[in-house]
């Protein structure tokens, strides 16, 4: 005898509008159906009546704990459209701002997971005091705090100021303090360890098998990742280690992301020292565009939840096309597989450690 | 004989008046203490309302963020008593629209709205929930969310930094205070 509960669309662990209808024997989950659609807005038919650059502001709401890193794979899609060189001062300047990005993004989950888990403060308080810190220098780089809007044809709006990478260094001495703390915290905590060790497992044939990507994916022990194995900008000219755990589990997942932090901030210690000198402002922003006629571009990223890719059939002036492969929305899929056969309680912790964001699974 | 003696000799037949054919009960007496002490309390309720405001945790889409970052260790908010976020709707007295309403929302929003008791205040944060920002061409979009609840205090901005929603708390004290009409 089954028992159906219905979860959401508002609660305050479901990571946004999302709706769980979880069948229950007794407190064991037997399914979990996720419904979703309740952010939807129709943003790739919205962006088909937009001019190309036009349509930046509304990618970066697609993810809204990273928004960098979709308005970066949309331009980077234009640009790749329209046959534009970005300058290599300007690829470097991406790159740090877009790992920067990421440590922000795994802030945020690591106060979002304690939330899940009901310890509330300090987990949560502590994740968000870092990100602020690094909201801080994104607005000092970009004058936003959180939809940036930085990205030209070809390179960025502003160059870095001259005081930029000290300051970005000196957060990154502070971070690097800061992440032993957020370890001894949570791995030497006897509760954080029961609810997430050998909790919600996705064995590696399973994960390859689901598509899921990202931590998620490198947590099962496939140590695929955008940024080497199909390189762009300079992230193959950089000393990029290969990241991937065997748990599978809720803890590797929480792990690999520290491990990704402290990854991003090598990246931007030696991106910040091979950044050749001159200028790295892109074209200006005009409205008009050399005519391009059904030329067919995909462009891959990593973003911080996974591997997210643009389709774009380029039209006249405006995309023909635009369709959106989102890691979140893959990711979302494997839950109903992991949450399988775990107790109720354990449903949230598993949902927090798959880092789901509903504005990008709903579009 | 002066205004003064006339004015007051209507009222007392106006009184005369209202009190005919009425049984005059003894306690009447108590109601009117009874109105004299609310009258007295008030200032005591308002008092406590203002300076006990708690919000509901309930985030739509981005400007949740900054909701988010609202309630963290940077922006202390519990310093004028925008106590901690509550999970339910019973407890709360501000609702806290932060992001785009979707069609599929509303019947949600308004189900959470008739839950939370009485009195009750709204506030849109950011562009979306103001307007439509910028999905007003959307076809699932409801452009504002003043179409739907009634909306006390207005915040603008995409999305509006975490100080913005202090002032806006700061605006709706002054309003439960009786301090500004509207």
């Amino acid at each position: 005898m089954l028992t159906r509960i219905n979860i959401g669309p508002i609660h305050p662990s479901t990571h946004g509008v999302l709706r769980l209808v979880v069948d229950l024997d007794g407190d064991t989950i037997a399914n979990v159906e996720p419904h979703i659609g309740f952010l939807h807005r129709g943003v790739e038919k919205l962006v088909e009546t937009r001019m190309y650059m036009q349509s930046p502001p509304y990618m970066e709401k697609l993810d809204y704990i990273a928004p960098m890193s979709v308005d970066e794979l949309y331009v980077s899609t234009v640009e790749k459209a329209l046959g534009i060189e970005v300058k290599e001062r300007a690829q470097y300047q991406r790159m740090i701002l877009l790992e920067l990005q990421r440590i922000a993004s795994h802030l945020f989950f690591i106060g979002a997971l304690t939330n899940d888990m009901g310890m509330m403060f300090t987990g949560f308080m502590w994740g968000f005091r870092d990100r602020e810190l690094i909201l801080r220098l994104l607005e000092e780089a970009t004058g936003q705090r959180m939809f940036y809007v930085n990205m030209r044809l070809g390179g960025m709006v502003n160059d870095f100021h001259g005081d930029f990478e000290q300051h970005v260094l000196k957060t990154m001495d502070y971070m690097e303090k800061r992440i032993p703390e957020y370890e001894k915290f949570l791995e030497k905590n006897p509760i954080f360890k029961q609810r997430t060790k050998g909790v919600g497992v996705l064995k590696r044939d399973d994960a390859i098998a689901l598509g899921v990507s990202g931590p998620v994916l490198r947590a099962s022990g496939v140590p695929y990742d955008v940024r080497r194995d199909n390189p762009y900008y300079f992230y193959k000219e950089l000393n990029f280690r290969e990241m991937s755990l065997n748990g599978g589990d809720s803890f590797s997942r929480y792990r690999l992301r520290v491990m990704e932090m402290r990854e991003s901030m090598r990246i931007i210690r030696e991106s910040f020292r091979k950044m050749p000198e001159g200028d790295s402002t892109g074209q200006m922003v005009k409205l008009r565009m050399p005519p391009v006629k059904n030329k067919v571009v995909t462009v891959a990223r990593e973003v911080p939840r996974g591997e997210e890719l643009m389709y774009m059939v380029a039209g006249d002036q405006k995309p023909y096309r635009l369709s959106i492969r989102s890691p979140v929305f893959i990711n979302l899929h494997a839950l109903n597989h992991i949450a399988k056969g775990h107790r109720l309680a354990d449903l949230y912790p598993i949902l927090g450690s798959l880092d789901v964001v509903m504005a990008d699974v709903d579009r | 004989m002066t205004d003064e003696a006339t004015a007051r000799k209507e009222m007392d037949a106006l009184v005369a008046r209202s009190l005919e054919g009425r049984e005059i009960k003894p306690n009447v007496v108590f109601a009117k203490l009874s109105d004299l002490m609310k009258v007295a309390s008030r200032g005591m309720v308002n008092w406590s309302r203002v300076n006990s405001i708690w919000p509901l945790q309930f985030g739509l889409a981005c400007c949740a963020m900054e909701l988010m970052a609202f309630g963290s260790a940077s922006t202390d908010a519990e310093r004028r008593g925008f106590l901690l976020f509550r999970a339910t709707p019973r407890q709360c007295d501000v609702m806290l629209i932060a992001g785009w309403v979707t069609k599929s929302m509303i019947p949600e929003i308004k189900r959470m709205y008739e839950q939370m008791a009485s009195p009750k205040y709204v506030i849109a944060f950011g562009e979306c929930a103001t307007c439509g920002g910028p999905w007003w061409e959307s076809y699932n979009i409801v452009k504002g969310i003043d179409q739907v609840l009634p909306v006390d205090v207005y915040v603008v901005g995409c999305p509006p930094r975490p100080e913005n929603l202090y002032s806006a708390l700061m605006k709706l004290q002054k309003k439960i205070g009786g301090e500004v009409e509207g």
